[in-house]
């Protein structure tokens, strides 16, 4: 089961004096999806070029299905397939010439009967030119080209931004259609949340250039807790429990948010510093990321399952 | 015989347990009855457009409970009722969930025993729509 498709150990990249990727660890078991999640600046462009060997890191190496991502031959590269951000196309070109132009890159597997029919799918004709297309189009032709290959591992960077909710389902419905007919692996970066708790299996936070989670996404949803507190005297001024991403207080009321803590330490704590009530609240996996990148500082980092 | 599940992303209750909670539901209105079989894990993805190890979890989480078991090679199917566990922990989620919905009557005004007249009818009605389902 441990078969790794991709790892990054301490990559590293600087741009100048800027730290843009900080020591990454990362790793992508086969056939899952992996939602690569991270606010504006954190690093997942960055990332993915480096593990594609588009930018040479500053320190650290990566390797992508077990060949280095300095040295990716076209042998390896034939196998991945790779969405740029904005989906940037020859935009003199039409639909049927970028086809011509994209084959030889992957002569024993490109699958034209499969690229004709997501153009027809999407209606579009291939003697329409790029230039002439819509944002939305130009993400169709994109996937369209990227899934043709029927690549063993997917890179998508934030391939679904600026689309509508129509086009985006597509891309999804395309992601879904991939792994459950021939179990490639995925790795797409995206802002929409909702988008990776539908279609990924796993999730990779990144924050300021550091991996801050890279788990399965249950176990992420399971790991980050809201717990309202309320006190008949007042709100204790010291809050020692382990796992504390941010508090709240109000005169009684305390709402902290926890990484990790189980229900037992939740309720043991809540003993100790003499609270009438708790409650455990659910959150939502938006809530949960807004929080989690957002603590007030980066000591307390959350313990996923090593793969 | 078809059901109809709808995914909500962005809601407090992860993926995998709202289609787990809708094929239980589902099973208790006889929508799907014992040995008829679920669909298989692969097109359910691709039909709710959700990854595969999601529906594979709900469908565990369905033969934890006892609603439905799986045959290697076969497939899920539903379970016969009389094999189906329920313990501690699915009585006390059970007992939760009324707490919140007695605490919501309060909040409308209702009396006790208007509740338990409320719950009583809603309950007749269940059991009448279920046998009708076997018919």
């Amino acid at each position: 089961m441990n078969d790794i498709v991709l790892e990054t150990k301490g990559l590293t990249k600087y741009y100048r004096r800027t730290l843009a990727v900080d020591h990454l660890d990362l790793k992508i078991p086969r056939g899952s999806i992996c939602g690569f999640v991270g606010r504006n600046g954190a690093g997942k462009t960055t990332a993915i070029k480096l593990i594609l060997g588009l930018l040479n890191p500053t320190t650290g190496s990566s390797t992508v299905l077990g060949c280095d991502s300095a040295e990716l031959k076209p042998s390896i590269r034939q196998r991945i397939g790779y969405v740029t951000e904005g989906h940037r196309l020859f935009r003199w070109m039409t639909i049927g010439e970028i086809e011509k132009f994209q084959r030889p890159f992957f002569p024993k597997q490109w699958d034209g009967k499969f690229f004709t029919d997501m153009i027809d799918y999407f209606e579009l004709s291939r003697k329409r030119k790029i230039k002439h297309l819509s944002n939305g189009q130009r993400a169709q032709v994109s996937l369209a080209l990227a899934l043709a290959p029927h690549p063993e591992l997917l890179i998508m960077d934030d391939p679904t931004l600026g689309l509508d909710a129509a086009i985006r389902r597509q891309f999804l419905e395309g992601m879904i259609g991939l792994i459950t007919r021939q179990g490639k692996t995925i790795l797409f970066s995206s802002h929409i949340l909702g988008d990776v708790e539908r279609v990924a299996d796993r999730i990779a936070v990144i924050d300021k250039g550091v991996l801050r989670a890279n788990c399965s996404l249950e176990q992420f949803q399971k790991a980050v807790k809201k717990v309202m507190l309320s006190f008949t005297d007042s709100v204790p001024a010291e809050i020692d429990i382990d796992g504390l991403l941010h508090c709240r207080r109000s005169q009684k009321e305390l709402e902290l948010v926890l990484v990790g803590a189980d229900e037992e330490q939740i309720t043991a704590w809540a003993q100790k510093s003499g609270a009438d009530k708790h409650q455990i609240t659910k959150m939502t996996l938006e809530d949960q990321f807004i929080e989690y990148t957002a603590p007030p500082d980066h000591k307390k980092l959350f313990q996923w399952e090593e793969l | 015989m078809g059901i109809w599940i709808q995914i909500s992303p962005g809601a407090d209750k992860p993926i995998y347990i709202q289609v787990a909670e809708q094929i239980a539901e589902a099973i208790a209105k006889n929508q799907l009855s014992v040995g008829d079989k679920l669909p298989a894990v692969r097109k359910l993805a691709a039909e709710l457009v959700i990854n595969p190890n999601t529906v594979a979890r709900s469908y565990t989480i369905l033969e934890q409970a006892g609603l439905v078991t799986t045959k290697t090679g076969s497939g899920t199917f539903v379970a016969d009722p009389k094999l189906r566990s329920s313990d501690a922990a699915d009585l006390n989620l059970l007992s939760e969930r009324i707490d919140t919905i007695i605490a919501r009557g309060l909040n409308l005004g209702l009396e006790p025993e208007n509740m338990v007249s409320l719950f009583k009818a809603r309950l007749e009605g269940f059991v009448k729509k279920q046998e009708s389902e076997i018919k």
